[in-house]
């Protein structure tokens, strides 16, 4: 054969591989479109399916039953590629009809017959065991989700600075920076009102901790002032390139100048904090609490995943059948990695101790909480969906996955979600601190667990501070979505919810400064506060009272039947009603135990601690405090819930269950209660088991908290 | 060095204090801030005062009390504080469960102050008594949660269950009354009371009474309009960049044609034939005769120039400068005119300048019997005939004299609405 022929004949050879990997490929690996683009193909299927069911009736069910027609596979992928002729031939005459009837595709056999009659366990509404299920892991899921994020600052604060320590700080740092710039600038986007005000903090109180932490970690800016003026200068050149502003505005350039300074000051502070070994062991002990809580999380998913299949089947099969991508994929991913890395980072403590590799372990907690985070932040995307899905309505299917999590609401109930999950972590190390403290018998002990509860509630006032704000941008912007829901929570028929929520949150700092109180008589020389700290009592008071004020004490909008229309404030004192006179009174309630809080530093600082002396009501209190915190999240979970009114999907998918109303306040209220005894009842076991029952063991135990032995 | 005793502190803190109060008040004055900006820089500045008072208070022994010890001198605290907040609450008109709330916020207050005394609790004897404790305290926070729950206003969720329950409405086959009530409902379920009142009903004044605003004069178009895109035209008085965005933009979507008609026909009913309509926002409110805009919409009624009232023309017999052209034409210049005596239901002893609105409203919507005054409201929308009214009363009580604005009229009662319709005050059926 010519060379040329040959060359020819080869180069045919080549062509013809080329056109059959390049057909393969584009029947294999071409992305189906049916997942992403139109997630409503999936409820449109079935209903078809159903459909034709009940068109065709039992003349199709022969053809379905007849083995030899079934099993003719020629036939049917002819018939698959004609699929759409011969549906169209069938129109013209009976004859073609039966000849091309392919229903036994869509037949799924004698289940299609079956029909599955509505349970109800123990004869508990349906609702209420959902209810019970979604809380429950909310609960748990905010305590593992919580917590970590200040663990991971509390291990550092305990860990001697080695050198490996010091470079995981500057990870650290970062992290915290991000979680404050946010909350700073989120604070300073909705209360000043600058545009894009989460960046300027987001970006300046990140980068400010980045260089400062950086130049700390080479022994250069030692100076505090010298740290914080730095992070605002560069902090502040960073962020505003970063934001996308047309023209920056100089309340932009203060707010990135403070997030700036903040970050600064933060990471010099705990670059050179001092390790105090009581740190480590509070975070450790905390880890092993969320490890265990960690299994009751997947638990509880899993319970409520199961319920809504049994009780909300065609709605939660709509739901994930909207994020394939999430459900499928992403969630998994996530949730793997992160139980990977949190069961690494609970077992690692120990053995990365004693090996010296402190920072790693650090570095697996930041790590642990950008997963966590991330997970957070993931699933509020269906929730919000669920509650402001994208508009216009009618092209939902023609959105993609991602517009449909990045809701108009699921940035606030990130943030606030952030916030609310510090101060429920915050309150509950103050229950932990609370338990140990009843069940230790040493001094040494009691004044250790003392000290925890102080620590669980400085952390848990301290993110409460700018909770009311992010609650506040949240409400806002389902407001701007759609008024209705707004009205439905502040005027209609969760008005009075939102008046038990004020009440609860009036009680929470009242609680808080009681504690302070309390502990305070343990601080020598502390009492000259005394006279002014009851002052603020008294203006905790009227502002409880302010907040609690409702413009009408019937529960609706309107009154209905049997209420009384006379119970409503005249015009000229409606203001006490509005939003104005409530936010002052937030502003005074979040003052008063701000000053108190630097009463109580003050006095640590100058008088001396007798720790594990404490009142033992201050113990109480701070149980109090944790019941309180924990029935209020669970309560504002029952707000955000019943406010989609009787959709599943506001709008979009209607609750048609004999359950679509709006429970009672009473109702609702006793069952919230249930819900947070059944979680108290495993937390209380969960504390027991991960803190005091190793230390119950007569066998000389392995230290519980091994120290790092030596510098690397 | 000596430390300074209370006395000398005090008299440092106080006249700082009070200077910065004087600063502030006459400052934020000076600056054109709101007077609530004003009260709240002193307030602050009082408070901030009242803390450094209070610090400035020579250390003394804190005395811890038993819970007898605190209610004996408490208690009497307590009532005559309870009392006079009830009285101050009452006085300053607030009904009686506020004053109720007001006094129990007040025991709250009392409960605070027994524990900050309280002696110090006793250590626990043992885990048993601490676990009695521990449930106690779980106990007592479950059973404050679930009584303030149990024990607050509640509803019937049977009454949102019906309402869910009814199918969408259509019009076709209901008659006029019904027609307004499916119009109600769409009000109600809508949530318009969130914003709106309509005369007595509702408590909230975002958006304009539309009963007193009589936004039934209107018509249907415009009310549509103002449902749909309710930021072409503000209602006067709700300029502020608040109100501006608080009437939401989705009701297109949400209300159904069948729905829209029903719900203005409902707010077509929305009239008041005894008062001039009332605009602005409560407090500030003021009625169409002092309103400069209308009266000059009146003048071009009052002067048969304006197109919806074709062939009205008042200054053909009133004359043009209020000098009647037509003998027995009332002379609007005149102040004490009396009411036309041609009228079974004249007023006699009542002159112009103290006419109810009423009687102007009926003697142009009904006329003169008699008389070229002719009932201008069986042929011209009652809307432009309240204008002209408003521009008339200017020729003997001109707009930039008037000394003070005219009283808005109390929001009419349910019984004295009830009472139009038996009294047939309107010249509609439906009304």
């Amino acid at each position: 054969m010519p060379s040329s022929h040959r060359l020819q004949h080869k180069s045919s050879f080549f062509k013809s591989i080329f056109a059959l990997l390049f057909i393969f490929s584009l029947v294999h690996l071409a992305p189906e479109p049916f997942s992403v683009s139109s997630p409503f193909s999936v409820l449109g299927n079935s209903s078809t399916a159903y459909a034709q069911e009940e068109e065709e009736d039992d003349g199709l069910e022969e053809f379905a039953e007849d083995d030899e027609f079934a099993e003719d596979d020629e036939f049917a992928e002819d018939e698959e590629a004609d699929g759409e002729e011969t549906s169209a031939e069938g129109e013209e005459g009976e004859e073609g009809a039966e000849e091309e009837d392919d229903s036994w595709k869509t037949d799924i056999g004698p289940a299609k017959d079956q029909v599955i009659e509505p349970f109800s366990f123990m004869g508990l509404s349906n609702r209420k065991f959902t209810w019970a299920a979604a809380q429950m892991h909310i609960l748990f899921a905010s305590f593992i989700l919580g917590c970590p994020m200040f663990v991971v600052i509390m291990e550092v604060m305990g860990a001697r600075r080695t050198q490996g320590v010091r470079k995981a700080i500057v990870l650290s740092n970062v992290f915290l920076a991000v979680l404050i710039g946010v909350v700073i600038g989120i604070t300073g986007e909705i209360i000043v009102g600058i545009h894009h005000g989460v960046l300027y903090g987001l970006w300046a109180c990140a980068f400010a901790a980045l260089i400062v932490s950086f130049l700390n970690y080479f022994h250069r800016l030692l100076n505090v002032k010298v740290s914080a003026t730095v992070g605002a200068i560069f902090g502040t050149l960073i962020a505003i390139p970063l934001t996308p502003v047309e023209h920056t505005e100089t309340s932009g350039i203060i707010l990135a100048i403070i997030n700036g300074a903040v970050g600064g000051v933060l990471s010099n502070m705990i670059m050179f904090a001092k390790s105090d070994f009581k740190f480590e062991r509070l975070a450790h002990e905390i880890t092993k609490v969320i490890g265990m809580c960690y299994s009751f999380t997947a638990l509880t998913g899993g319970l409520f995943l199961l319920v809504m299949i049994v009780v909300y089947n065609d709605f939660i099969t709509y739901l994930l059948g909207n994020f394939p991508v999430l459900f499928m994929v992403a969630y998994p991913t996530l949730f793997i990695l992160e139980t990977i890395v949190m069961y690494v980072y609970v077992y690692s403590w120990d053995p990365l101790n004693q090996q010296n590799k402190k920072g790693r372990h650090i570095v697996c907690g930041v790590v642990l909480n950008i997963l966590g985070l991330t997970l957070l932040c993931a699933l509020d995307g269906p929730a919000t969906f669920m509650q402001t899905p994208p508009v216009p309505l009618d092209k939902l299917g023609e959105i993609g996955e991602w517009s449909k999590i990045a809701t108009s609401t699921w940035m606030p109930l990130n943030y606030h979600r952030l916030v609310g999950n510090g101060t429920f972590g915050g309150y509950m190390v103050g229950i932990i601190g609370a338990y140990m403290y009843l069940w230790s018998t040493k001094q040494e002990e009691k004044e250790y667990y003392d000290w925890v509860g102080y620590m669980g509630n400085i952390i848990g006032v301290g993110i409460m501070i700018p909770l009311p704000a992010m609650g506040y941008i949240f409400v806002r912007e389902i407001y701007q979505y759609d008024a209705t829901i707004g009205m439905y929570i502040m005027s209609d028929r969760e008005s009075m919810f939102m008046l038990v929520q004020g009440l609860l949150v009036g009680t929470m700092f009242s609680a808080s400064n009681i504690y302070m109180w309390v502990s305070m008589k343990r601080i020598e020389n502390a009492q000259r506060f005394f006279p002014a700290m009851k002052f603020g009592f008294i203006l905790i008071v009227i502002s409880a009272t302010i907040w609690f004020t409702p413009r009408r004490f019937f529960a609706t909008m309107m009154p209905e039947p049997g209420m009384n229309p006379d119970m409503v404030l005249p015009d000229n004192l409606a203001f006490m009603a509005l939003m104005i006179s409530k936010n002052t009174a937030a502003f005074a309630l979040v003052t008063v135990t701000f000053i108190n809080y630097v009463f109580y530093t003050i006095a640590t600082k100058t008088g001396k601690v007798h720790y594990g002396k404490i009142n033992p009501l201050g113990i109480y209190v701070l149980i109090f405090l944790g019941f309180a915190d924990i029935w209020l999240m669970s309560w504002m979970g029952t707000i955000r819930e019943l406010s989609r009114m009787n959709w599943h999907v506001y709008k979009v998918f209607k609750d048609i269950t004999p359950e679509k109303f709006a429970p009672t306040l009473a109702e609702s209220g006793f069952h919230v209660t249930t819900i947070v005894w059944t979680f108290f009842i495993i937390m209380t076991a969960t504390i027991w088991l991960a803190i005091k029952y190793p230390k119950t063991s007569k066998k000389p135990a392995i230290p519980a908290s091994t120290a790092p032995q030596m510098a690397e | 060095m000596q430390e300074k005793t209370f006395l000398q502190k005090a008299m440092k803190i106080v006249p700082i204090s009070l200077g910065l109060v004087a600063i502030f008040w006459f400052g934020s004055a000076a600056l054109g801030l709101s007077s609530a900006v004003q009260q709240r820089l002193c307030g602050i500045v009082l408070v901030v005062m009242t803390y450094a008072l209070l610090l400035a208070i020579p250390k003394t022994e804190f005395k811890e009390k038993t819970f007898l010890q605190n209610l004996k001198i408490k208690i009497p605290v307590f009532i005559i504080l309870a009392i006079v907040i009830w009285f101050a609450a009452g006085s300053m008109g607030f009904p009686v469960w506020w004053q109720i709330q007001f006094v129990a916020f007040a025991l709250v207050g009392l409960t605070f102050f027994i524990l900050l005394d309280l002696r110090k609790m006793q250590p626990e004897k043992g885990q048993g008594q601490a676990i009695i404790r521990l449930i106690g305290t779980y106990a007592l926070a479950s059973f404050i949660f679930i009584t303030v729950t149990a024990q607050l206003p509640q509803f019937d969720p049977q009454y949102e269950l019906e309402k869910l329950n009814k199918p969408p409405m259509k019009l076709t086959g209901l008659a006029g009354p019904e027609v307004i009530k499916a119009g109600r409902e769409i009000f109600e379920a809508n949530k318009c009371f969130n914003c709106h009142k309509v005369f007595w009903e509702g408590n909230s004044d975002r958006g304009p009474n539309l009963g007193t605003k009589q936004i039934g004069l209107y018509s249907e178009d415009y009310i549509k309009e103002q449902i749909l895109d309710p930021r072409v035209k503000q209602s006067p008085g709700f300029d502020d960049p608040k109100s501006k965005k608080a009437m939401p933009t989705y009701y297109g979507d949400d209300i159904s044609d069948d729905e829209m008609v029903a719900l203005v026909s409902y707010l077509k009913t929305m009239r008041d034939p005894t008062h001039m309509p009332v605009e602005g926002k409560f407090p500030d409110q003021w009625t169409w005769w002092d309103d400069a805009q209308i009266i000059e919409e009146g003048k071009v009624v009052f002067e048969g120039a304006e197109p919806a009232t074709e062939g009205l023309n008042c200054a053909v017999c009133h004359g043009a400068a209020g000098i009647p052209m037509m003998t027995g034409a009332l002379d609007f210049r005149n102040e004490n005119q009396p009411d036309t005596d041609k009228m079974p239901d004249h007023l006699p002893d009542v002159m112009l300048k103290d006419w109810p609105d009423g009687l102007w409203y009926k003697r142009v919507t009904r006329g003169v019997v008699g008389t070229p005054m002719a009932p201008w409201g069986m042929i011209f929308p009652h809307l432009y005939l309240w204008k002209a009214e408003a521009y008339a009363r200017t020729f003997h009580d001109p707009l930039d004299k008037r000394a003070a604005k005219r009283p808005v009229p109390p929001v009419p009662t349910k019984e004295e609405i009830e009472s139009w319709k038996a009294k047939e005050l309107f010249l509609d059926p439906l009304l």
